[in-house]
């Protein structure tokens, strides 16, 4: 067992940090107020190589792995979980086309993204199917040698920024099996009955884009179709451990944040004479707030090197490292705004905004009680 | 053509710290690459990629913890690196005699066309590094330059730069290659290491050498300089405290800093 980064993940931290601290942080309070994807700051994170970073190099990644891209979500959420979210989100959906994609695919959508040319997207949830994806109504039917779509898309990811996205949709409703039936078919955002509508007034990560997708008898080329008609549901199924413990990593990131907000503060701000560290109160406070980070860090590590080393099945695993360590970002931002006191109300300082963050962790990519489901149905025996 | 840059990994003290002996305790400082240095990478790099087949070496003076630091470098562009070490010169300090003396013999063996170094290293900031090293092994120089035109140097082979001189003057000098220059902060804006790029430095060499490796002996890095002390001075404060309309304060904080020697007439 070896517990400590290689120089290499060490230097891949520092400077991704560097990065965050020099060009988001000056910026992330006025996106977060103003609700605008950080086109500029993209542009920097595309020369320094960090959207698509997990991608092969020769499709312009850096090939890294889920524990390395653990590392780098963790360096820029505890700087902004919005502007942060930007730039990991910007190859969201691409896991299925790196998996399931033909080269030709893989040639067409991956570089862009690399290039920051382009920004994609997964559209999964719609207005009636969040939790529960295999109630989508959005269809996909085969008319010669296109596919034509309809229905609506909800709570997308880059939806008005996307130039495409993998989307869910029903393509074989005559199926019995519940699971089958489904499949993935990239849609490019300039296809004629494309449009997606912003959706703002978000409690947190405002600098990220949510968009409503319409879908109005789209048609795209067969070719679009990633994988195997019929497979989408379980193709997706497979990133689940992946995508999870990237939202853990994001949560652990929200938690150092707080954290480190809240131990400067706490040495900096003086009550009856003395900086408020000095009393136990607010002393527990932050040990406990640093202990239970470290605790998330680790079962997210652990996940993460276990998405990239180990052959058994993880899902209880992943779920146990995002449904604890947002529950631990919640927490540690609750108490970093608690130790603010009435500074950390205001938008002076960036606890209030972390506060609001934190909370999508718990609710993206599979709510906190689903979390719960998914362990407990591990431990119970009826895993599949 | 081959480009040589020195570059140093120094020692940055946290705000509250504590002396020990002659130095700062261990637990205050924090290491990294010399933030001049930074800018001396960042221009042989945009130098390689503006011509064909240049080659940029970085040299450092360091124990085996600097190694961290010159990837880095590595990580921003530079193609191998050569660390200098040798328990000779694990002294408290180095004087610039010595480290030219050193780095003069790691030119000798490289022979580079053109040499850049930081101005000063942030630490110790005797800022003659550069210099000392142009006088040592016979070469022109230009000292704290803050521009490079370098499609200028590609064609001509000339160092076509800016210096910046007191009180906010700048010279304009051309140097004939081979030559030093010691190189300004804002010179141009140093890049981040790509995530690509720290992964390719991984596999890089960084090649270690002792004092016999480069021809010298433990005599020959002899260092004239000695650390007596070392303390904090009292500190004062004088704040001027200026009310008013911005206009008002403006010209007062103008007539003040007029006053101080800062801006040239």
């Amino acid at each position: 067992m070896d517990y400590a980064l290689s120089e290499e993940q060490r230097a891949v931290v520092e400077e991704v940090r560097r990065f965050a601290e020099n060009e988001i942080a000056p910026l992330a309070a006025e996106y977060d107020r103003e609700e605008k994807y950080p086109y500029e700051v993209m542009e920097k994170a595309t020369e320094m190589g960090l959207p698509g970073a997990h991608f092969p190099v020769e499709y312009g990644g850096a090939g890294y792995s889920t524990l390395e891209m653990a590392l780098i979500t963790e360096e820029l959420f505890a700087v902004d979980p919005g502007i942060g979210l930007c730039i990991t989100s910007a190859g969201f959906g691409a896991e299925a086309l790196l998996e399931f994609g033909t080269d030709e695919q893989k040639e067409r959508f991956l570089p862009p993204i690399t290039d920051g040319e382009s920004v994609m997207g997964a559209a999964i949830s719609e207005p009636q199917a969040g939790s529960d994806v295999t109630s989508i109504d959005t269809t996909a039917e085969k008319d010669g040698d296109e596919w034509v779509l309809n229905g609506n898309k909800m709570w997308i990811t880059n939806g008005s920024v996307g130039d495409y996205f993998v989307v869910m949709c029903e393509t074989d409703p005559e199926v019995d099996d519940r699971y089958a039936g489904f499949s993935q078919i990239v849609v490019e955002a300039d296809r004629d009955g494309f449009s997606a509508e912003k959706i703002t007034g978000k409690l947190g990560i405002r600098a990220s884009d949510t968009a409503e997708l319409l879908f109005d008898d789209v048609r795209v080329p067969e070719g679009n179709l990633v994988g195997q008609r019929g497979m989408g549901f379980l193709q997706l199924m497979q990133f689940f451990d992946e995508t999870r413990t990237s939202v853990a990593a994001q949560a652990v990131g929200i938690a150092k944040g707080a954290n480190e907000r809240a131990l400067s503060y706490a040495e900096e701000r003086e009550q009856f004479g003395r900086s408020i560290s000095d009393f136990q109160a607010i002393q527990h406070k932050l040990a406990d707030m640093h202990t239970r980070t470290e605790a998330a860090r680790q079962l997210t590590y652990k996940s993460a090197w276990s998405v990239d080393h180990a052959e058994d099945d993880l899902t209880a695993l992943a779920s146990m490292a995002k449904e604890f360590a947002s529950r631990v970002a919640t927490d540690c931002a609750d108490e970093a705004v608690q130790i603010h006191g009435g500074a950390g109300y205001v938008d002076d300082f960036d606890v209030g905004r972390l506060y609001r963050d934190s909370k999508i962790t718990q609710i993206y990519e599979g709510t906190t009680e689903v979390q719960k489901n998914i362990v407990a149905r591990e431990l119970l025996g009826k895993g599949t | 053509m081959k480009v040589l840059v020195t570059v140093k990994e120094v020692a940055e003290v946290e705000d509250d710290f504590e002396i020990d002996g002659t130095g700062v305790d261990d637990r205050y400082l924090e290491y990294d690459l010399n933030e001049w240095d930074d800018y001396a990478v960042e221009e042989a790099v945009q130098l390689q990629e503006a011509g064909d087949d240049i080659e940029v070496v970085s040299v450092t003076i360091g124990p085996e913890r600097a190694e961290e630091t010159i990837r880095m470098a590595l990580a921003k562009g530079v193609d191998r690196a050569i660390r200098v070490w040798d328990d000779a010169l694990d002294q408290d300090l180095l004087d610039t005699a010595t480290k030219a003396r050193v780095f003069r013999a790691v030119v000798e063996e490289e022979e580079p066309d053109l040499i850049l170094t930081g101005v000063q290293a942030g630490d110790d900031a005797f800022g003659a590094t550069g210099v000392a090293l142009a006088e040592s092994v016979g070469q022109e120089w230009a000292a704290v330059v803050n521009q490079l035109d370098i499609d200028h140097l590609l064609a001509e082979n000339v160092a076509r730069v800016h210096r910046e001189l007191e009180g906010g003057v700048e010279e304009l000098t051309d140097v004939e290659l081979p030559a030093v220059l010691t190189i300004q902060t804002g010179i141009n804006e140093p890049r981040y290491a790509s995530l690509r790029g720290i992964r390719q430095a991984q596999s890089k060499e960084i090649a270690p050498k002792t004092l016999a490796d480069l021809g010298l002996e433990a005599g020959d890095v002899e260092s004239s300089l000695f650390l007596t002390e070392m303390y904090e001075p009292e500190s004062e404060s004088d704040a001027t405290l200026f009310e008013g309309s911005a206009e008002e304060t403006a010209a007062e904080l103008a007539s003040v800093l007029r006053e101080k020697g800062v801006g040239a007439e």
